[in-house]
Parts: structure tokens; C-alpha cells; sequence
């Protein structure tokens, strides 16, 4: 069921009572639910905040708190599976799922009253319709009962009858007989032919995953709705649809309409709060920014070579690529002192020339893509910080799993670092972020030295052999599956290589033995449409691989990792 | 005698020093450096007295000032003494409001046997006394609570380890389980906030 009335269908039915909110492992989540829990704050709800991973880490989080809560918020979580088939939940506890990933479970969609998917439903592409894909039931009920009936007649019939219907009973029963078999022939056809027919419906409906609205951006619309909205609020919005935009999880075209959207509640805000103490005040302005990692807080060589897309369309990596970028520095005037050292020491002069130089010569460098609209947050005197740098820092604090820090400690020092409070943690999360991209660039540019990406006809396929510090979590070998694939393409001669989708894989345990496998989209593919989660699946079936396909991404997915060899042939003849 | 003379006080003010400097919530009571100081004041005692006892003898004056300043080194150990004591009975009186009437083993290792007796005294008065405030509700009303009035009355809270389940006065029952995060409200959850449980997120 959709709620479109969040204010009414969700939040009103949520006041006074305990909620239970379960929070997937990624930066829009996080934000989301920060946003939400600032909401309940305000109400004095009392809640409980579980951060979870993959379906079973879902499935034990709502064992642990069953019978204790009766609603329960899924936030970037739980749409795409049937939660009520998978939690068994009793009568009277109710879901919320407020979840980007797509394409919803058809099961959530038509609950009548258990689970609620916030948003819109004309906003939904393609739901299959209810009659072609649930049979009605009941009317099997009656023709069984029917049947069960006409035995009952027979018996009947064959017993003591009355005498009068003796002579037309048989009769009429012969030809309704054969009528009878007839019909359920029939009946049995036309049930085959919807059942394959719903089989088509649903693989076509199921066949892509792609994701939604940005959770933290429906949540903080209804902040606004509420008048409850501020500073804070939207800025963790921006980073929730940032993250969608950085991790290619929405197209450029609904991000720019998304922009507009929010450049209105950024004015609006801003003319509420009137705080002129440049200490405590916190300003979020609009602008075109370059699609460079981290650069006010690195040098511009570094953060050039470790961008995806400037370092791609220059082959940074090359000899020749370096010499390219030496050129463009040359061109814009940046002295190499300068464009060694980091960002913020730079000349003054320079800086503020920085971005009309980098765009001036944009066109002509073959990076027209490296300006995109962003916000960037500004408060006290010296920070100041692009959305996009929120998102990195989040990202590598959320993947530095250490021995002494689990998963759990990672996501809530992640969840920490979003608030103005923690700059510390903020900072860390930058360092640990700029260690990250030098690594996958290192990484990028050994592989493709040694020619390890290999073609398997319908895709790309590359195998990282030993456990690597940073590549063996999810997120960071999709960043590093990304470079590489455009990196491939880049620099390969075929001309269908920008077409060709890239799977990549990470030993995870080297004690279980278990792999981590990650598809990527085409570099061509702008929408984010990712087929792997189906296709992972069918090949699991066809190869009789055992696949744990447990992250609410379906493109991540793991197995054993004597099975991956297996798997990539069967995944090879499916796709050809 | 005059480097002994230079010494005066010195052992009284390394004690302030350390009970100062210490980081822990209380240092273990300095036994050794409390007698020496007592040793001291006695010492210094005993001459004055002698001298004193030739000077009603001699009627020599000239041993006045020498007297004095004795003296005064004297009243000084002794201020440092009772500042010592006073300072640790502040300390523990602290402690009270704190851990609540139970002293942790750890911090009872380092008090001697006046100051636990100190400490039970002080419980007690202060336990009478909360049941005569609470006289007109009909219930003792439990003052360690709120030491700072609170800012909301609910916090926000990080669980620390596996504590299990929890009830709440409404009969809500909360799971508590490490790395979670909930809201609950301040009055009940306080306790397991200072016994380490939960941790408050600023």
C-alpha cells in the first residue's frame, strides 16, 4: 500500500507511540534516518535505532524487538523483499517502508494494511497491475467446492435416490460430465496462459533494479510539511541525493529537477534564520562545482589523478595522460607549486579562479561533464564543505572495518559525523577517504597495466585474487569497479567496450572462502538500471551455484569462492 | 637543625600536592605521609616545649622569635593536615551523590576505616533526609537524580554492551542490545548511563 499523505498516514498514526527504526548500511539511509530521528525528538517519541546488513541482519533486528514495538520504520530497507512472508510479523504491528531501492516487492505494494511504502505511486514506473499477477482464490475455492459438490451429487446418486429425478438425473449428469471436464481443461489452460503470462509480467517488472527518490529527500519533505524543517535537516537531504548522485543511483536529468526543488527550500530557509553570528551560523549556498574528489581539501594533481571522471577522459594513469595534465595545468595558469600543495594553502588569487579556469578549458580537455550544480555547507570561519565531500567522508568511514570495529561502530561513527558537533570525526572520514582513492587508483592503473580485465563476450569480468584492506566491502570495490570499467574502456579499441557491462569480485574471508561480486551498468547506460541482481540470480539457478544474495543491493551478491569460475560460465551462456 | 628547619611543612604540602594531582576519583588514603607529618608536628612540639620550659628558667629572649616561627610551622602542618582530611571527605561525600549508597570495591580499597564509617554516616543522613523531603508525596524522593537540572526530558542514548531487556515504568519493554540507539526518558535510563551501559549522545 502507498501513503502519499505522509503527514497524516504516517507521522500523525506515529505520535505517542514506540517505534522501532531499522536503518540499511548506506549514506541516504543514514540520513534519513537522522532526519527522522529529529522529528521523533521533537515529539518526544521514544525510539530505537538498529543499523542493519542484508536481509538476515533485518530478519534478527526485528526478532530481537518483536512484541515489544508495533511500528516499525524500514528506511532504505525491506522494499524489495515480502516482509510480511519474511518476518511472520504478528497482526498488529505495521510497517513503514521508506526504501529507494526498485523495483518494489508486488506483495508490499498490494498489502492492504501491514506495510505502508511511503511515496508516490504515480511516481512508480510499470506495477504490474493486481488481476495479472494475484489469482483470485477464492474463485478456485468455489470451483473446487463444485467439485467436491458433484462427487457428493454422484454418491448421492449411485445411493438411494428419489425416484422422480432417477430418469434425468444421469442423463443431465453425462453431459454436464464431459461439459464439467471440458470447462476445467479449459480452465486449466487459461490458468497455464495467465501463469506464464504473470511469469512474463513479473520478470519484466523484476528483470532491472534501479533505485528511487532519495529516501533522506522524502523524509525531509515531510519535515517541511510539518514546519518542522531546518538547516541541519536539509543539508543531510543534500547528502542523502548527493550520495544517489555520486554513486550512480539516479539519472543527471531527475538530479538537476531534484536540484531545483531543493535550491527553494535552501532560499526559503535561509531568509527564516536570521542568524548573523558567523560562528554559530551555518550557510548553504548553490553552485556549479567540479566533479573532482575532495579537492578543497587535497592537492589539485592528486585530487585530478584520483577523480573517476577527469582521470578516465585524461588516461591519468599513462605516461602520456600525466603529461596531458601538466598541459592543462600550463593552460590555466596554475604554477605546479601551487597545484602541489594542498587546496587550501594555495595562492587566494587562484583559488577563486580556480573553477572558471578548470571550466574555461573544460570543452577543449575532452571533461565537459566535470561541472555539475551542487551545495555546499559553510559555517564558522574556516569550514566549508562541498556536499560531495560529505559523501566520500561517510563513505570511507562506513568501510573502515577494522579488528576492534565492527560494522555496527563504523555506521554509527558515520552517523556521528553528520552532525556539525563532530568535525573530528569529519576530518578522520576525509583522510581515510583520500587513502581510499589513492587506493583504487593504484589499483585501477596496476590492473590495467597488467591487462586483468577480461572480456567474456557479453561483459567484462575482473577478479581481484587476495584480500585487500580496502576492496573486500561492498561499496569500495563498486567505486573501484567503476574506475576500472570506464579506465577499461578508455583505453580499449573495441567499439562495442562502452556497451559491455563489468563484474567485478573480492575474496571476502579468506577463512570461509567466500568472494564478493559486484555488476556494474555499462559505461553508455545513464539511467541507473542494473540487470546483474536478476541475472545473478538465474545463473545461481542454471549453475546450481549456492548464492548468498543477502545486501538489499541485488548487484552485490556473494559465494564461494571455489563456485566463482562455475558461475561466470553459466553467467557467460545467459547473457550471450 | 637548620636543614631540618628548611624542611618545615614541606612533607604536609606533598600531600595536598599528590590528593591534588592525582587523577583517579580518590587516591588511596596516604597513611605513611600523614603519620610523618604527625611526626613532625610532634617533633616541633617537643623542642618548643623544651626551650620554652629554659626560657621560664633563663628568661632569655632572645629565643622569642625562633619560638614563633616554630610555632607557626606548627599551625601550618596542622591547616595542611585538616585540609587534607577535608578535602577527602568532600571527595567522598561526591561519591555518594554519584555511585549511590554501595561504594565500588575498587574505590572502598582506597579509604581507611573512619572514612568508610565517614561515608556510611553520611548515606544514612542523607537517606533520612530524602525520606523527610518526600514526607508530603508519601514517597522518598530520590535527590542523586537529576544532579544538573536537565535540559529535555528525554535523551538519546548509545548502548554500549548486551544489557537485554529493559521495562520502563509505562511497561514498555526496550530490547537493549550493543550498538543501538534509543530515546528514552532521562529519570530511568540515568543509572545505566553512569553504570557505563548506555552512553549519552550529545
Amino acid at each position: 500500500m502507498f501513503v502519499q499523505d505522509l503527514r497524516n498516514d504516517f507521522y500523525r498514526q506515529l505520535v505517542g507511540k514506540r517505534i522501532l527504526i531499522v536503518v540499511n548500511y548506506d549514506i541516504d539511509a543514514i540520513c534519513a534516518s537522522r532526519i527522522l530521528q529529529a522529528l521523533f525528538k521533537y515529539d518526544h517519541m521514544l525510539y530505537t535505532v538498529v543499523p542493519i546488513m542484508g536481509v538476515t541482519g533485518l530478519k534478527r533486528a526485528y526478532g530481537e524487538h518483536q512484541g515489544d514495538v508495533k511500528f516499525v520504520v524500514l528506511v532504505n530497507c525491506g522494499g524489495c523483499v515480502d516482509i510480511v512472508e519474511l518476518l511472520q510479523p504478528a497482526e498488529d504491528v505495521t510497517f513503514f517502508i521508506c526504501d529507494s531501492h526498485r523495483p518494489l516487492d508486488v506483495c508490499n505494494i498490494y498489502s492492504d494494511r501491514q506495510v505502508c511504502i511511503l511515496g508516490d505511486a504515480s511516481l512508480e514506473e510499470n506495477i504490474p497491475a493486481f488481476e495479472t499477477i494475484f489469482y483470485d482464490s477464492e474463485g478456485e475455492e468455489d470451483d473446487e467446492e463444485g467439485e467436491s459438490s458433484d462427487q457428493e451429487q454422484q454418491n448421492n446418486d449411485s445411493g438411494a435416490g428419489e425416484s422422480d429425478q432417477e430418469d434425468q438425473a444421469p442423463r443431465g449428469h453425462k453431459l454436464s460430465r464431459l461439459e464439467r471436464h471440458e470447462q476445467r481443461i479449459l480452465k486449466q489452460r487459461a490458468r497455464r496462459q495467465w501463469e506464464s503470462e504473470r511469469d512474463r509480467i513479473m520478470f519484466e517488472y523484476t528483470q532491472f533494479s534501479y533505485y528511487g527518490r532519495s529516501a533522506a529527500l522524502l523524509v525531509f519533505e515531510l519535515a517541511w510539511k510539518l514546519s518542522k524543517d531546518n538547516m541541519d535537516l536539509l543539508w543531510w537531504a543534500i547528502v542523502g541525493i548527493t550520495e544517489q548522485l555520486l554513486l550512480g543511483k539516479i539519472e543527471s536529468g531527475s538530479y538537476t529537477l531534484e536540484l531545483e526543488q531543493i535550491q527553494s527550500h535552501v532560499s526559503r530557509l535561509t531568509n527564516k534564520t536570521n542568524d548573523q553570528n558567523t560562528m554559530s551560523a551555518s550557510k548553504i549556498c548553490f553552485e556549479n562545482d567540479l566533479h573532482l574528489v575532495l579537492y578543497r581539501h587535497w592537492p589539485v594533481t592528486e585530487s585530478m589523478r584520483y577523480s573517476r571522471y577527469a582521470s578516465c577522459q585524461l588516461k591519468l594513469w599513462t605516461l602520456r595522460g600525466e603529461k596531458r595534465l601538466h598541459e592543462l595545468l600550463l593552460e590555466m595558469g596554475l604554477p605546479l607549486v601551487h597545484a602541489r600543495q594542498t587546496y587550501g594553502a594555495m595562492d587566494l588569487v587562484l583559488r577563486k579562479e580556480f573553477y572558471s579556469m578548470v571550466e574555461r578549458l573544460a570543452e577543449k580537455y575532452d571533461i565537459p561533464d566535470i561541472v555539475y550544480g551542487t551545495f555546499t555547507l559553510s559555517y564558522g570561519y574556516r569550514s566549508r564543505y562541498a556536499a560531495a565531500d560529505y559523501v566520500y567522508a561517510l563513505l570511507a568511514i562506513m568501510e573502515s572495518v577494522k579488528k576492534h570495529k565492527t560494522p555496527e561502530d563504523c555506521f554509527l561513527e558515520a552517523s556521528d559525523a553528520l552532525s556539525r558537533q563532530h568535525k573530528h570525526l569529519l576530518s578522520a572520514g576525509i583522510d581515510q577517504a583520500k587513502l581510499l582513492h589513492a587506493a583504487v587508483f593504484r589499483q585501477v592503473q596496476s590492473s590495467l597495466e597488467a591487462r586483468q580485465v577480461h572480456s567474456a563476450g557479453s561483459f567484462f569480468y575482473y577478479v581481484l585474487q587476495e584480500e585487500h584492506a580496502f576492496f573486500s566491502y561492498p561499496y569500495a570495490l563498486g567505486l573501484l569497479a567503476r574506475f576500472l570499467l570506464r579506465g577499461h574502456v578508455a583505453t580499449s579499441r573495441a567499439r562495442q567496450a562502452p556497451d559491455l557491462p563489468l563484474i567485478a569480485s573480492c575474496p571476502l574471508d579468506a577463512a570461509q572462502g567466500m568472494c564478493l561480486l559486484v555488476g556494474i551498468a555499462p559505461v553508455r547506460e545513464d539511467s541507473p538500471r542494473n540487470f546483474f541482481g536478476k541475472a545473478f540470480e538465474q545463473a545461481a539457478q542454471k549453475s546450481g551455484v549456492a548464492l548468498l544474495q543477502d545486501f538489499f543491493e541485488p548487484a552485490v551478491v556473494q559465494l564461494r569462492q571455489s563456485d566463482l569460475t562455475r558461475f561466470l560460465d553459466a553467467l557467460t551462456v545467459l547473457l550471450t | 637543625m637548620s636543614g631540618q628547619t628548611k624542611l618545615f611543612g614541606d612533607k604536609a604540602f606533598d600531600l595536598l600536592k599528590e590528593l591534588e594531582r592525582s587523577s583517579q576519583t580518590i587516591p588511596a588514603f596516604d597513611d605513611d605521609g600523614v603519620r610523618q607529618v604527625l611526626e613532625e608536628i610532634k617533633a616541633i612540639f617537643e623542642e618548643n616545649v623544651a626551650q620554652a620550659s629554659s626560657y621560664n628558667a633563663s628568661g632569655d629572649r632572645s629565643l622569642w622569635p625562633l619560638l614563633n616561627f616554630r610555632h607557626a610551622a606548627l599551625q601550618r602542618n596542622k591547616r595542611c593536615l585538616l585540609a587534607y582530611l577535608y578535602e577527602r571527605c568532600k571527595r567522598i561525600k561526591a561519591l555518594r551523590w554519584e555511585f549511590g549508597p554501595i561504594i565500588p570495591g575498587d574505590i572502598k580499597q582506597s579509604l581507611c576505616e573512619p572514612e568508610v564509617h565517614f561515608f556510611n554516616n553520611y548515606s544514612k543522613s542523607l537517606a533520612a533526609y530524602m525520606c523527610s523531603a518526600g514526607y508530603n508525596q508519601g514517597l522518598p524522593i530520590d535527590l542523586t537524580n537529576n544532579l544538573r537540572p536537565p535540559k529535555s526530558l528525554y535523551i538519546e542514548v548509545r548502548c554500549m554492551e548486551d544489557y537485554g531487556k529493559f521495562e520502563l515504568d509505562d511497561g514498555e519493554v526496550i530490547h537493549l542490545k550493543k550498538n543501538s540507539q534509543h530515546y528514552l526518558p532521562r529519570a530511568q535510563v540515568e543509572s545505566l548511563v553512569r553504570q557505563g551501559i548506555l552512553h549519552h549522545i550529545a
